[in-house]
């Protein structure tokens, strides 16, 4: 469904990412993990067409995204949750929603997936009314999940949706990406968590320094001794 | 003595209220693009030749080439975005701003040579057949141009926090404002929302425009002073609510017409300007605290 | 390298004094003069905009400060040299004044904060010094162009010469560090605050010498049309377009400024302004480096120093 292949990134003269290659089949799982300053965000922002890729391409449904503006790749339905507080602070949360809801395509079945959303977060339902700056950090992390949501992706990207939670709401978060894949969405994440992100992934790749150095399923790499002694076994 | 003083408060509260409704595009431009656009009193200054000329060569009623000139400066505007602040816009927040400010430095420079070029030098008013009236409240004379401006404002103010805060189009731009990046990301076109937005604002400044070629005067020269006072409205208001910039306008127009009686018409401006430095000093970083239209 | 070009601008305009004064022709001493005398307000507004990153649009003020002390000492009596002095002691104390509120504001506040100062200034002269400031007639019987001219010209080697002073001086190191970035200079040890009030006396000190060649060389004018905001804003004009935080650029953008502005159509005013407003837009735009960066291209060598004010910036907003 997602096809990158050699992607090269600079930030002006300093280029970050090296060639990144990965791909993200249909209603599957996909976990990029790494070091901090691996340039993981980098690549997630260069397939959004939020930064210029030197070299590379990047095919969703067999159709070249680099080039396109990042509203229309949303509109193709490849939807990203930045790091950290996606939501709109200066916006309710029912308004969170609806901005979410701004392409065309989203906009027709606005309705439906607003209920779908309310169901899956009954949390926010309660809260429609109240300022997104008012909510707590798990709470802000589902409303900016159902803020994407309602964009009607087929890709999910997700930047580190665990970054700065607890314990027991990253098990939360988890279980909804799953419910969320099971309904037809693709997932592709970025995850510091690793030993979660190899449990529910599918597939994962492993970016150092701007280049990918080992794949596989995630049973693959938690056997894969250099990934245990990298990431797991601290 | 008295009679003075109510009858200043009044010129200045009307007064104040066309240096709200400058201050609402500023606030637009300043607030959803990040671009601060110090041309925006030579905006108001074509805003009010246009009503003018409007005016003198077809005759036409100043409220009804109201919404000519809004249309024709929304043009100007787009038009503005496209071959300059749209490339300002591509660098980063604190690159864009400052570089915002030389680039509508230079437009401003230009319009004015411009405006004296095609227009003259010359002051130019509106006179209509009702530009005398006024009614008188306890002796208190009320120009009905002048108060025209007021309720311009007032209703500019309304529209926009309708806009801002009851429709679709509204929400995303106050996202974009909030951060463009996250609202690209939502599915925002952020072009789009700023060629509307900086078009908005221009046509904004042209409608001010049209008040004061009616109420007060226009000349190629004025388009500094206008964007100082949009300037202090804004700082004074912050970007936090459209109605709280009108009022803002009304507080600077009120304390200027009274300076003007207690310290001498000569020192109003600088009153003012004095007003907006001690203003400034309490938020030395700038009145970004809120997203426009929260 | 990029001090030659500043030495070639400043022969070139030693060219031009010998031959004005040789020549004897009045139109070109007064080019000459007024070029002078924009480049040296021109090299002060550098010092603050151009090596301490901090846009100033007040600078009119102490352009006409030291133009008015300056002219009502020498006019009241006082030897010229003296006026000068004690116009450049007194602007530099009102900087320093006015510098610690002022460089509270960062960036555009600071921008802003400055233009309404200059403006409250220049409004509160003209309503102090209404009349208009004419040299008595003894001192217009003996008038000639060779004091101003020579004064101007010392103005400017001043100028230029703290310029080259502040290139190579810890001081302007850290100035330029405090413009490249205020935190990290922070972080290295830098006192940002004092670093920015030095640039901002230093640029006024300097700023009143040109006032004061332009009160030496004017004939009348009134007083307040020295704090115009008019020459805050051809100081600026002139750094962009000649290349902002160089030495030549000031110079070579006066030049460029003064004698293109006298060839052009004289029928048309209007069309020198708009000229100059377009291309100052496009240089921001397009060729941050001005004039001097073109110049040093064309004589080969590469590109001078990128200024504060423009570099390619990541897609990544951080607001
Ligand atoms: N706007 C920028 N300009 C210049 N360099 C940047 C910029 N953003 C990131 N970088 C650099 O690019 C590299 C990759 O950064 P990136 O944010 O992609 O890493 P990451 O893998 O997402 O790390 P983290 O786990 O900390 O989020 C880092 O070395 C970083 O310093
Ligand atoms: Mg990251």
């Amino acid at each position: 469904m997602l096809e990158v292949e050699g992607l090269e990134v600079a930030y002006g003269d300093l280029q970050v990412v090296w060639g990144v290659s990965f791909r993200v089949d249909r209603d599957s799982i996909v976990a990029i993990l790494g070091p901090n300053g691996a340039g993981k965000t980098t690549t997630l922002l260069a397939v959004m067409g939020l930064l210029p890729a030197k070299a590379g391409s990047v095919r969703f449904e067999g159709e070249e995204l680099i080039g396109l503006p990042t509203h229309q790749i949303v509109d193709r339905g490849v939807v990203m949750i930045p790091e950290e507080r996606a939501a709109f602070q200066s916006l309710t949360v029912a308004e969170n929603l609806e901005v979410g809801a701004y392409t065309p395509r989203a906009r027709a079945e606005y309705e439906e997936t607003l209920a779908e959303v309310y169901e899956i977060f009954p949390r926010l339902a309660e809260r429609r009314k109240q300022s997104a700056a008012t909510l707590s950090g798990g709470e802000r992390q589902m409303l900016a999940i159902g803020k994407a949501l309602m964009a009607r992706p087929r890709l999910l990207i997700l930047d580190e949706p665990s970054l700065g939670l607890a314990p027991i709401v990253v098990e939360d978060i988890f279980g909804v990406i799953r419910r969320i894949r099971d309904r037809g969405v693709s997932v592709l994440m970025v995850e510091q968590h690793v030993e979660m992100a190899l449990e529910v992934a599918d597939h994962a790749y492993i970016l150092e320094m701007g280049a990918i150095v080992a794949q596989g399923t995630g049973m693959e790499l938690e056997a894969d001794p250099r990934v245990q002694e990298a990431y797991l076994s601290l | 003595m008295s009679q003075l003083i109510a009858q200043s408060i009044v010129s200045g509260v009307l007064l104040g209220g066309v240096y709200g409704l400058v201050a609402l595009g500023l606030a637009l431009s300043f607030g959803v693009l990040r671009v601060l656009n110090v041309a925006h009193g030579e905006l108001l200054m074509l805003g009010g030749y246009l009503a003018f000329f409007a005016f003198r060569e077809w005759g036409l009623d100043p409220f009804v080439s109201l919404p000519l000139v809004f249309v024709v400066m929304f043009g100007f505007g787009v038009l503005l975005y496209l071959c300059l602040f749209r490339f300002v816009t591509r660098t980063e927040t604190h690159t864009r701003i400052k570089n915002s400010l030389l680039v509508s430095f230079g437009l401003a420079l230009v319009l004015q040579a411009l405006a004296v070029r095609f227009f003259t030098a010359d002051e130019r008013t509106i006179s209509t057949a009702y530009s005398s009236e006024a009614f008188t409240i306890w002796s208190i004379r009320v120009p009905m141009v002048r108060l025209a401006g007021l309720v311009v404002a007032i209703v500019a103010a309304f529209v926009l926090e309708w806009v801002l805060h009851r429709t679709r189009f509204g929400k995303a731009l106050r996202a974009t404002s909030e951060d463009w990046t996250r609202a690209a990301l939502t599915g925002i076109d952020v072009r789009r929302i700023y060629q509307i937005a900086f078009a908005v604002s221009a046509a904004l400044a042209a409608i001010a425009g049209s008040m004061v070629s009616l109420g007060y005067s226009v000349s190629p020269s004025i388009g500094l002073g206008w964007t100082l006072k949009a300037l202090i409205v804004v700082v004074l208001a912050g970007l936090g609510s459209m109605r709280g910039i009108v009022v803002a306008g009304v507080a600077l127009g009120l304390v200027e017409s009274l300076s003007s009686v207690w310290i001498g018409g000569q020192y109003r401006e600088v009153t003012a300007l004095v007003l907006f430095l001690i203003v400034l000093s309490f938020r030395p970083l700038g009145f970004f605290g809120r997203a426009a239209g929260a | 390298m990029r001090e030659r070009a500043a030495w070639m601008g400043l022969l070139l305009l030693g060219a031009m004094v010998a031959v004005g004064l040789s020549v004897g022709n009045q139109h070109f001493l007064t080019l000459t003069i007024q070029t002078m005398i924009l480049a040296t307000l021109a090299t002060s507004w550098n010092i603050l905009g151009g090596f301490a990153g901090q846009i100033s649009l007040g600078h009119s003020a102490f352009f006409g400060l030291g133009a008015l002390i300056t002219r009502e000492l020498w006019l009241g009596g006082q030897a010229f040299p003296l006026a000068v002095m004690t116009a450049v002691i007194v602007t530099a104390l009102a900087a320093f004044v006015v510098g610690i509120p002022m460089l509270r504001f960062r960036d555009i506040y600071f921008a802003i904060g400055t233009l309404a100062l200059g403006v409250a200034v220049y409004i509160t002269a003209g309503n102090l010094w209404p009349g208009i400031s004419s040299l008595p007639a003894e001192v217009l019987r003996s008038y000639d162009f060779t004091g101003p001219y020579f004064f101007a010209l010392g103005a400017l080697v001043a100028a230029v010469c703290v310029s080259v002073w502040l290139e190579r001086s810890r001081l302007g190191l850290g100035m330029m560090t405090v413009r490249e970035d205020e935190e990290a200079a922070k972080a290295t040890g830098v006192d940002v605050f004092s670093h920015k009030l030095a640039a901002f006396v230093i640029s006024a000190a300097v700023a009143t010498l040109a006032g004061s060649a332009f009160a030496y060389f004017s004939v009348s004018y009134y007083p307040n049309f020295a704090f115009s905001v008019i020459w805050t804003f051809e100081a600026v004009l002139v750094v962009f377009i000649g290349g902002i935080g160089t030495l030549a650029g000031p110079l070579l953008g006066s030049i460029f400024f003064i004698l293109g502005r006298d060839l052009m159509p004289t029928d048309v005013d209007e069309f020198q302004v708009v000229f100059f407003g377009l291309l100052f837009i496009v240089v921001v735009l397009l060729f941050p480096g001005g004039l001097s960066q073109a110049a040093g291209r064309l004589l080969g060598r590469a590109g001078e120093r990128s200024t504060a004010t423009d570099r390619p910036t990541a897609a990544r907003g951080r607001s």
